[in-house]
């Protein structure tokens, strides 16, 4: 063996070692990476749900502050550190947010009684509660007792419950039909009555919730007094123990989970963006799925593999490349203005000049995702395709199989799991798309969901929410950014666990295809 | 050297498929060149020559699988029966259940084992399940499969080894009860077991259809072959009952290949 | 296809050429043992060389041995190369020609025990004249037979057949006279019978001869010559040359 052979030998081990510990570096790197933003989310974005507990602060000055401390840093000049807390009360603070040194804070204490309200409008206010009004006309009466206010509330707040629940029963099962059947035969007088009945019971109803006023009253003694109404949650974090915060992070995650947003959209819930994205989502898929299938199968099975196809393919491929703006724009132009417009012409002309299909909706939204992920289902598609062996199609024609039967008897269910990868890819790439859907037909605030009891049920002209627009919302057009960083980061993870949910159905479907007849191994 | 007429002992009216002066190229390159022969009814008859001589080619152009490939042109006459297979008011799809086909790769399609057997006869419809599961049982006991699988039918095909998965084609083959199978290297992925099988069954099958066989496998043409036709660049060089062609063929280019010479 | 002595040295595997040429040596070293016991015999008998007698006699378990040995040979082409066509038949040939070669060596043995027996005797037995001219003609048989197999000469193959028949005449005619000379003198008797005996294995050599001439033709025309009539023998093979 000559020298030069002897020193390759032995340098192709380390070089080999070298390389593996190399890809195996970029393989952790990228795990602890993804690992480390996925718990980042999700510690910024469940932990708003937690109920931390509220200090009362007395400063040197003797200032008086109640507030949640969010975080504490060093002063820039280097001595001592200064502390944020988060007070609330907007309306009657003008900031929320206050940054105090640490060193002026003279006694920093816990009050069983301090209250934190989650109002509609305002954010929250912490403070203490001094009474609650049970009828307008009742003068305040003082400074009562906390304890007894606070049982009171409870209770309270339970009754506007049940008022609001007879509210919603009778808008949906009195109110509606009389209004539709009005609508119909604007003569059926028994209906207008009934109608002017249920209406004045909602009236009632109405101002009973109305009636219920908390008198509150801040740490520096200035005095509020808030309508029950726009209360959404009431709690005394302090007075909690730990099982009950936990009860109360569970009730927050599931209020987020399943109402509507408020406060300009920094504070709520998310579900109409949830069902929106999900359904735009499943919209998208029923409709890129057949089209990029049937695509597919032309270009592998039907066309003539020349020149032209080899273009087309390519074209196909490139398409996955164009920047989903110009999707968005192609969208607006194409389905929103000319397709849309076109139909309302000619099947909504009465509503004109109010458009019905002529601006942004459900259905232009899936339309152009659908077209979006179109390459990727054709190229995932026909990679399938052209996977399956030939002598698998000529085993077929030699049964007397013509092409049609050749081509759905065994290319089609042979080609079902590359074409539901191809549809996984597409839901991937549809749910975490924003910036298309922000020209045909996503809204920052559509509480309506797009389905349900009117007729057709799904309501495909509808603007609708998207969990990504809403982060995109409440990152940057909230009223208080600083306020709703956790509701985005809590979105974010939710719009992650959604993609997630979507894929793991597919995956789900793939395999339960891929496995009614074991794969064979030589595959 | 100059081609001889084969060597024909079987009357014109006992040959099921008559060629007459075939030539079929791929674009522009020729596969077979004026090929005219008789393959006689009943009996098995192997098609031999080097890699590429168009012994595949021609065996695919018997049930027309060439329509597929646009490049391909042909001359010249196929009659099946008599019936010249090109002709306009032959169907394909009859054609090809009439002219069954194995494949060298055992190509069951991802079903059950049932399902495999019934595709042919699901194509046309009109059966009976009670006659469709008979069928199905003659089939498989044809392709002596029966007796392995009878307890599985519902089983994946895919789930059989080389060997049984290549006497399921042919059972699959069999069920929608062709003339003539047509087997295209059908042993040369499987192992010397399983080919004594296969090389068994084509024989048991002779006395009800005809086959033709394609091999690379000489030895494999000697035993199951009642006639061998040498074929050399898309040329038939010679075509002889087998015990004749391998004890003593007439051409030295044979010879030369039946015993491994160089040429 | 008609095959000349070149034809089995061109295979693809030269393994197989050379165990095919390794056939073909030891078959004609067989056979030029076989032919130098027979000429041994002969001239042992003719100089009454009963020491030579003893020799060949002895000499023919190596003939049985060869005969063993390229059998051995044989089979393990067959096994290992499953010949075809024109190697099938040479092994064949070779198969059949050891077992004709084997005979002729058990003929010369029995030649040379006659001679011993005769020589013993001491008597000038008559009908030698007819034994020198029937073994020259035998041997030149076989060495044609030989020679044909070394070089696929079928002519010179069909030239040993049509010999036979002379052979065949001219033992008829030496038989009848030797009858004579039993019937005119009767203590002639034993040494005629031997000499009969001679005449008789060599009658039979001459036949063995005919056996091997006829493998050439199987081998190199693929026709089996064996139980035809000679006279139309001609004509067809013949119109079989190519």
């Amino acid at each position: 063996m000559s020298a030069v052979r002897a020193a390759l030998q032995r340098r192709r081990p380390r070089a080999e070692g070298a390389g593996a510990w190399l890809a195996a570096g970029c393989v952790a790197l990228s795990l602890l990476l993804l690992g480390a933003l996925l718990l980042l989310i999700a510690v910024r974005g469940l932990g708003h749900f937690w109920p931390a507990s509220v200090s009362l602060v007395e400063l040197d000055d003797g200032r008086r502050l109640a507030g949640r401390a969010v975080r504490e840093l060093p002063l820039p000049d280097g001595e001592g550190r200064e502390r944020l807390y988060f007070t609330g009360n907007r309306g009657l603070d003008g900031q929320v947010w206050h940054w105090l040194p640490v060193a002026r804070i003279v006694a920093e204490s816990r009050p069983r009684d301090l209250v934190v309200l989650e109002r509609r409008r305002w954010g929250d206010f912490i403070g203490r509660l001094v009474a609650v009004e049970p009828a307008p006309d009742a003068v305040a009466a003082g400074a009562g007792n906390g304890a007894t206010a606070w049982a009171q509330l409870e209770a309270r707040l339970a009754a506007l419950e049940r008022l609001r629940e007879a509210r919603d029963t009778l808008q949906r099962e009195t109110i509606r039909p009389l209004a539709r059947r009005l609508e119909a035969d604007p003569g059926d007088g028994e209906a207008r009555r009934a109608l002017a009945a249920a209406t004045a019971r909602a009236a009632r109803l109405r101002a009973a919730m109305d009636e219920t006023i908390l008198v509150l009253e801040s740490v520096d003694g200035r005095r509020l007094r808030q309508p029950l109404d726009e209360v959404l949650a009431a709690r005394r974090p302090n007075a909690l123990s730990t099982w009950e915060k936990l009860a109360a992070w569970m009730q927050g995650v599931w209020r987020f989970l399943s109402e509507g947003p408020s406060a300009a959209n920094s504070a709520g819930g998310v579900w109409p963006a949830i069902f929106g994205t999900v359904l735009m989502v499943l919209v998208m898929s029923l409709l890129v799925t057949p089209f990029g299938v049937l695509a597919a199968f032309y270009l592998n099975e039907v066309a003539h593999q020349g020149r032209l196809t080899r273009l087309v393919r390519i074209a196909v491929r490139n398409l996955a490349g164009v920047p989903s703006i110009v999707y968005g724009v192609f969208g607006l132009g194409v389905f929103v203005y000319g397709l849309g417009g076109t139909l309302d012409e000619w099947f909504f002309s009465d509503a004109l000049p109010t458009p019905t299909f002529g601006t942004g909706g459900l259905l232009w939204a899936s339309l152009t995702l659908a077209l979006l992920t179109l390459p990727v289902v054709i190229v995932a598609s026909e990679e399938g395709l052209a996977r399956i062996p030939d002598h698998q199609r000529e085993g077929a024609l030699a049964l007397g199989a013509t092409r049609l039967e050749m081509l759905g008897r065994v290319v089609l269910p042979m080609a079902v799991p590359a074409m539901l990868t191809g549809v996984i890819l597409a839901i991937a790439r549809a749910a975490g798309e924003v910036v298309p859907l922000m020209l045909v037909g996503v809204a920052k605030l559509a509480p309506q969901i797009p389905v349900d009891g009117d007729f057709p049920f799904l309501h495909l002209d509808r603007k609708f929410m998207h969990l990504g627009y809403h982060i995109y919302g409440a990152a940057f057009h909230g009223d208080d950014v600083q306020a709703a960083m956790p509701l985005v980061f809590a979105t974010a993870l939710l719009l992650v666990l959604v993609i997630l949910v979507l894929n793991l159905t597919a995956i789900f479907l793939r395999h339960h295809v891929s496995t009614r007849h074991a794969a064979p191994s030589r595959r | 050297m100059s081609v001889r007429g084969p060597i024909i002992d079987f009357p014109p009216e006992a040959s099921c498929f008559d060629l007459e002066g075939l030539s079929l190229a791929y674009g522009e390159t020729p596969a077979l060149q004026e090929l005219t022969l008789r393959v006689p009814r009943h009996r098995v008859t192997a098609f031999i020559g080097p890699s590429g001589c168009g012994k595949s080619t021609l065996l695919r152009a018997l049930n027309r699988l060439h329509d597929l490939n646009e490049s391909v042109s042909r001359r010249g006459r196929i009659r099946l029966e008599g019936q010249d297979i090109h002709a306009p008011e032959v169907a394909v799809d009859e054609l090809r259940r009439r002219v069954g086909m194995v494949f060298q790769t055992p190509n069951p399609f991802p079903m059950s084992i049932y399902d495999n057997v019934a595709f042919g006869l699901r194509l046309r419809g009109g059966l009976t399940r009670r006659r469709r599961d008979d069928i199905v049982e003659w089939a498989l006991s044809a392709a002596a499969l029966w007796d392995e699988v009878k307890d599985r039918l519902r089983a994946s095909a895919w789930s059989l080894s080389g060997g049984q998965q290549q006497r399921l084609v042919i059972a699959r083959t069999l069920a929608v009860k062709p003339e003539v199978l047509l087997l295209d290297e059908p042993a040369s992925a499987l192992d010397p077991i399983s080919t004594l099988k296969i090389e068994d069954l084509i024989r048991s099958l002779k006395g009800q259809l005809t086959l033709v066989l394609v091999t690379h496998n000489m030895q494999q043409a000697a035993r199951v072959s009642d006639y061998t036709a040498f074929l050399q660049q898309g040329r038939l060089v010679e075509y002889a009952p087998t015990d004749t062609l391998f004890t003593n063929p007439r051409l030295a280019r044979t010879e030369n290949y039946i015993t491994g010479r160089m040429a | 296809m008609d095959i000349t002595s070149e034809t089995h040295s061109q295979h693809i595997s030269r393994q197989f050429n050379q165990e095919l040429e390794e056939l073909k040596t030891h078959l004609m070293t067989m056979g030029g043992l076989v032919e130098q016991q027979v000429q041994q015999a002969i001239q042992a008998l003719l100089d009454g060389d009963s020491r030579l007698a003893e020799q060949v006699s002895e000499g023919d378990h190596l003939v049985n041995e060869m005969q063993l040995k390229i059998d051995d040979e044989c089979t393990r082409v067959l096994a290992r190369r499953q010949p075809a066509a024109s190697d099938l038949r040479l092994v064949l040939a070779v198969i059949r020609a050891t077992a004709d070669l084997e005979r002729i060596g058990d003929e010369a043995s029995k030649i040379a025990r006659n001679a011993m027996t005769l020589i013993e005797s001491g008597n000038g037995a008559r009908g030698l004249v007819e034994v020198r001219h029937i073994s020259e003609h035998v041997r030149k048989m076989l060495r044609d037979a030989l020679t044909a197999f070394a070089r696929f000469d079928t002519e010179l193959a069909l030239k040993v057949v049509h010999e036979d028949d002379a052979v065949d005449d001219e033992y008829g005619s030496a038989m009848r006279s030797l009858m004579t000379f039993m019937m005119e003198d009767n203590r002639a008797i034993g040494p005629v019978l031997s000499v009969m005996w001679i005449l008789r294995a060599l009658e039979r050599v001459g036949d063995h001869a005919d056996n091997l001439a006829e493998y050439v033709i199987y081998l190199v025309k693929g026709l089996d010559i064996r139980h035809m009539d000679p006279e139309q023998l001609d004509e067809d093979a013949l119109t079989r040359k190519g």
